[in-house]
């Protein structure tokens, strides 16, 4: 404190020091700042203490002090009332982490080429598929997963052009895993194409020229020169469609037909059918811990990344 | 600056008590209500009305327990309105005094559900069971085992309900287990029957039942009698089975929550729901049967013409957790009655109750015969 207060001009230190709300600043930026609060932090403490209270009978929940579920995701209480470990959540949990990875690795298979190919274009080709790429959230999301439910289901399009191809007729590729992962790949697709686009756009083609100039081929350029390059982008690219794919739940109950849940759905199921709130919100909890976990884990990444450089 | 935020939050106060004066928030099943009758009532009363829906009781308890739900009206089931009544979430609001009361024929008064008429005035009855596509399955329909143990034909080509309420009622009257049935290794069985199932389950959606059903995307679905009826009438392949085990029965009442801010607009909005020649109207609508005095000539659905809702098998109506299984109840606390989770592998749909649970079902008052055969409508 003293030391960066030797740096402040001295008729600046001497001034009386102005009350915080006497600072315009802080009325401007108070409408952000009670937005963050109440519809950020608030709900999130709520969650959190709701995780912690005592079930209702009919749903709902009384503020008494209760771990019960927390011990829930791992603890079955069985028909004599024990406890006995229950992999059943845990496996839950896997396959949320397994379905989201899956669609963050390939939307980051189609989204590099797919971002390059944009940023090589002349500028006004450029901008209209960028335009292109954004118009999908011109529609709800609802909508679009049920367009897909139109593609995959039974006298759907894909079905029909596959027994034009003289497949067997009448098949349907709804209601299971790899459904539920089309969707979401689809669905999170143009928020893993932005990112990479912005950063491959950045990327100096000069750089490029250089590792040729130098003898490196195609594989080496991508693995030396153009990856490290974009590494920022593809690392936003992998966060924004990593996470909100975490907590999917459209798509397991609409295209995976509700019988294997992610997370998300569990938590839905625990406030409405399970009448279990305590239990949804610590569901909710673990889900958001673990996001931290991975936020944390590529931020120091990042961090050590810039370190070496 | 202070004075133009004392303004403006002056001015929003009055906006919204403005706007509320004349509005009526409705919160019902699925299309459900007939829009005529909303557009007359809206206009005779100068009311604007604003209809949500929801697909299940669960929902529908859900948003009325997290309260300022700002509904002014909901139609829970029966066994709900029970539980509603229980937790305190529903207003009194002297529906016995109502001339719909009145209207209310003999036999659907004064129920187990809401023993003196005070919180509801029931709209709508009728069954759930499993419809079929008759195009897609000849196979037969006379009992729940074709549903619950399906044939090869119907394996991967059936859907439930997202929700356990009657699904489960289904699975019991099958296996002959009491509704809320306290014996574990009854429950068991109802279980073993619903994870035995799953593998040849296609979806479990309380959604979009009449496309999935109508397009053949399944073959057999957990459904309701009336919306059944409708979808036949609109030329849609489909039957639904008269299981000699019976059928789950339901019935829907009006209720008004007890934060509701049009409550003045609700009670008109019943009483004029229920005059016999409205509810006549509702009833050809909503196509289940009607619980009201109706006008029998003007009654679209006839027995000739509408026999799912003329069933000529048992029906039982569905219970939850009732009356006696308050909340405040500490052997309730320490139970955990709903473990969404099957101790074999997979996670469970349908919450099964615990052992431990007090007697849940079972109101002093209701009545000890458990079946109660729908009476003909006269």
């Amino acid at each position: 404190m003293t030391d960066s207060a030797l740096h402040i001009p001295a008729e600046t230190a001497r001034a009386p020091r102005a009350r915080f709300w006497h600072d315009l600043s802080f009325w401007g930026l108070l409408p952000s700042r009670l937005l963050m609060g109440f519809a950020l932090i608030l709900p999130i403490f709520i969650i959190a203490a709701v995780s912690v209270a005592t079930r209702g009978a009919y749903g709902g929940f009384t503020w008494d002090f209760n771990l019960a579920g927390y011990s829930q995701i791992l603890f079955n209480e069985g028909w004599t009332g024990e406890l006995e470990f229950t992999p059943q959540y845990l496996m839950i949990i896997g396959r949320t982490f397994l379905l989201a990875g899956a669609t963050t690795l390939i939307c980051l298979l189609f989204a590099v080429p797919v971002a390059y190919f944009i940023s090589r274009q002349p500028p006004g080709r450029k901008a209209a598929l960028v335009y292109l790429v954004t118009l999908p959230f011109w529609v709800s999301m609802i909508l679009r997963v049920y367009a897909w439910m139109i593609i995959l289901g039974k006298d759907g399009t894909l079905p029909k052009l596959l027994e034009t191809l003289g497949l067997p007729a009448g098949m349907s590729f709804m209601f299971n895993d790899g459904a539920t992962l089309t969707a979401m790949v689809y669905t999170a697709m143009p928020l893993m194409v932005l990112p990479v686009f912005a950063s491959i756009e950045k990327l100096d083609g000069t750089l490029i020229e250089a590792s040729h100039d130098l003898y490196g081929d195609r594989w080496v350029t991508l693995r030396r020169v153009i990856l490290p390059l974009t590494a920022p982008g593809l690392t936003a690219g992998a966060i924004l469609v990593f996470v909100p794919s975490l907590g999917a739940v459209l798509e397991p109950t609409l295209m995976g037909g509700g019988k294997q849940m992610m997370m998300g759905s569990l938590i839905q199921l625990q406030f409405g059918g399970g009448r279990n709130w305590p239990f949804g919100a610590a569901i909710a909890m673990a889900l958001m811990a673990l996001v931290m976990v991975f936020l944390i884990f590529t931020a120091l990444r990042a961090a050590r990344r810039e370190a070496t450089p | 600056m202070k004075k133009y935020l004392a303004a403006t939050a002056l001015a929003l106060c009055f906006a919204t008590s403005a706007q509320a004066a004349g509005e009526l928030n409705i919160y019902a099943w699925a299309e459900s209500i007939s829009p005529d009758l909303i557009a007359k009532f809206s206009k005779e009363n100068d009311v604007k009305v604003n209809v949500d829906s929801f697909t299940s009781n669960e929902d529908l308890l859900t948003k009325l327990q997290a309260g300022s739900s700002g509904y002014d009206i909901a139609t829970p089931s029966q066994h709900f309105l029970r539980v509603m009544i229980d937790q305190g979430i529903i207003e009194n609001f002297g529906a016995n005094k109502l001339k719909a009361y009145e209207n209310i024929e003999e036999k659907w008064r004064n129920q187990w559900w809401d023993e003196k008429q005070e919180y509801s005035i029931p709209l709508a009855y009728g069954t759930a069971g499993f419809v079929v596509n008759t195009d897609q399955y000849k196979g037969p329909t006379d009992s729940f085992k074709y549903f619950f143990e399906p044939a090869e034909e119907l394996k991967g080509k059936i859907a439930l309900l997202s929700y356990p309420d009657e699904v489960i009622g289904a699975a019991q009257l099958y296996l002959g287990v009491p509704f809320c049935s306290e014996d574990q290794a009854e429950m068991k069985k109802v279980l073993d029957l619903l994870m035995a199932q799953k593998p040849s389950v296609a979806v479990y959606s309380s959604d979009n039942i009449a496309s999935r059903l109508a397009s053949g995307e399944v073959s057999a679905h957990f459904w309701w009698d009336g919306d059944s009826l409708r979808a036949r009438k609109t030329g849609s392949p489909v039957k639904l089975a008269m299981t000699k085990e019976g059928l789950v029965g339901w019935m829907d009442s009006y209720v008004i929550p007890k934060d509701a801010p049009n409550h003045d607009n609700a009670v008109k909005f019943i009483e004029f729901m229920s005059t016999a020649e409205n509810a006549t109207e509702q009833m050809n609508f909503y196509s289940h049967s009607s619980p009201m005095k109706v006008i029998a000539d003007k009654v679209v659905n006839t027995k000739e013409t509408a026999p799912e809702l003329y069933p000529d098998v048992p029906i039982t109506f569905s219970r939850t957790l009732g009356r006696r299984a308050g909340p405040r109840d500490p052997r309730l606390d320490a139970a955990s009655p709903v473990v969404p989770l099957s101790r074999r592998g997979r996670p469970r749909r349908f919450p099964i109750p615990s052992r431990r649970l007090p007697c849940p079902c079972t109101p002093a008052s209701a009545p000890s015969t458990r079946r109660r055969p729908i009476p003909s409508k006269s």
